[in-house]
């Protein structure tokens, strides 16, 4: 009798386990919808975000090297409130000569695909202190991200 | 007398439109209400099929549009329901055959008359479910806990809250399988609602019955013992102001249940 007990405990422990484990079929339609409707009430399309997301890795690969496969942009339902979620795996943070370099081949190099930060930043070399306060801030911030989703 | 004008939409087809349209008309006229029901789905009509009453049919919307018969003359009654009136789609004409305007002034004559006119909308997000929203002033979005549906359903309600003329827009939530959510396989009525953030107004149990009194002409709210003929019954009583609470659907028949069951029954012995 004892046995029988035993064994079926483990088998409903065991499917409690597992079902744990694996997302579940509801729970995966849930997230699947919450994505696609976000895109659908956008109407922001995949090769928009495709797009930003190349542009945002240009941008912050300035002052983080970061583990490019493994970025994350997904748009994220908070209530009402629709949020874009950006995940970057930090590998390392740049220092300032190296942010520095890469700014100044910016300017030397690629003055056409400079996004409007670049621009003020390169403008004016006096600004160079507020622009490091700011890269700080970037992250901080990107850092509290990760955090936050990991 | 000025009727309330009802659109009953989904977007995606096959999720129960018509069959609530059936059974919600049906529901009201049981009640004492004076109910007619316009099939604005042109080319492919059902609602006659699921009323019983398409023998009955002598004229038709379109009939009515073109001036070959007077509005009151194209109303089929209903057979058992006096209350009850059905307007019926031509079978052989398409969606441009009755136009916004011809649609509003048709639901405005019959507010005259009627205290509810329930619009069967087409499926789709076209000019048939243009035509079918233009007349109605409050709209019932059927959906089911399935993803196509769901997003179907997401972007009828964009549509309608883009309308001035829908002043309040409610959630049925049919096919609900109690089984299934209990399991972890299916969406629940919470994940839906939370989703598409919109009031519900039923939750409708899948039914066997729904097939057996589509197959008589007969909706589901005529039998007094059928769960989604209860369901259906309270969401026609909320629509008229009722409060009534959501039937508890689930049953304890499921795996999951038999488990519970055999444990405390060993549990029980233990002791």
């Amino acid at each position: 009798m004892k046995d029988i007990f035993q064994d079926l405990f483990n088998k409903v422990f065991g499917f409690f386990r597992q079902a744990e484990k694996e997302e579940n079929a509801k729970e995966t339609a849930v997230n699947r919808l919450r994505v696609v409707l976000m895109q659908d009430r956008t109407n922001l399309t995949p090769e928009l975000l495709e797009k930003m997301r190349g542009e945002l890795i240009e941008l912050l690969s300035k002052y983080v090297e970061m583990d490019k496969d493994a970025l994350e942009l997904n748009f994220e339902q908070e209530g009402n409130q629709m949020a874009l979620m950006l995940s970057i795996p930090v590998l390392r943070a740049k220092d300032e000569d190296e942010i520095e370099a890469a700014e100044t081949s910016d300017e030397e190099n690629e003055e056409s695909s400079e996004d409007n930060d670049e621009e003020q930043v390169s403008e004016d070399e006096n600004d160079t202190r507020t622009d490091e306060t700011e890269s700080e801030k970037q992250e901080s911030n990107t850092n509290s991200k990760q955090n936050k989703s990991k | 007398m000025s009727g309330r004008v009802i659109v009953i939409t989904s977007g995606k087809g096959g999720v129960g439109k018509t069959t609530t349209n059936a059974n919600i008309g049906t529901a009201l006229a049981r009640a004492g209400k004076k109910v007619v029901m316009i099939d604005t789905d042109l080319g492919l009509r059902n609602l006659d099929l699921l009323l019983g009453l398409e023998n009955r049919i002598v004229y038709t919307i379109v009939d009515v549009v073109e001036e070959r018969c007077k509005l009151r003359q194209a109303l089929v009654k209903d057979k058992k329901n006096p209350n009850l009136c059905l307007l019926a789609a031509a079978q052989t004409r398409d969606k441009t055959a009755v136009t916004e305007e011809q649609l509003k002034k048709i639901c405005e004559e019959l507010q005259k008359d009627f205290d509810f006119i329930l619009v069967d909308c087409p499926a789709g997000i076209e000019q048939g479910f243009q035509n079918a929203v233009a007349g109605a002033s409050e709209a019932i979005v059927v959906t089911t806990p399935e993803m196509s549906a769901v997003r179907d359903a997401d972007r009828i309600i964009g549509l309608l809250e883009a309308k001035e003329e829908i002043k309040s827009y409610k959630l049925l939530l049919n096919r609900v399988r109690p089984n299934l959510i209990k399991s972890n396989d299916m969406m629940s009525v919470e994940d839906v609602v939370e989703i598409l953030s919109a009031d519900l107004i039923g939750i409708i149990p899948e039914d066997t019955g729904i097939i057996t009194s589509t197959n008589k002409g007969d909706p589901i709210v005529n039998d007094e013992n059928s769960l989604a003929g209860k369901a259906y019954n309270n969401v026609a009583r909320r629509i008229m102001g009722e409060d009534v609470p959501f039937l508890n659907l689930e049953e304890d028949t499921g795996v999951f249940a038999k488990v519970k069951k055999f444990f405390s029954g060993l549990m029980g012995k233990e002791k």
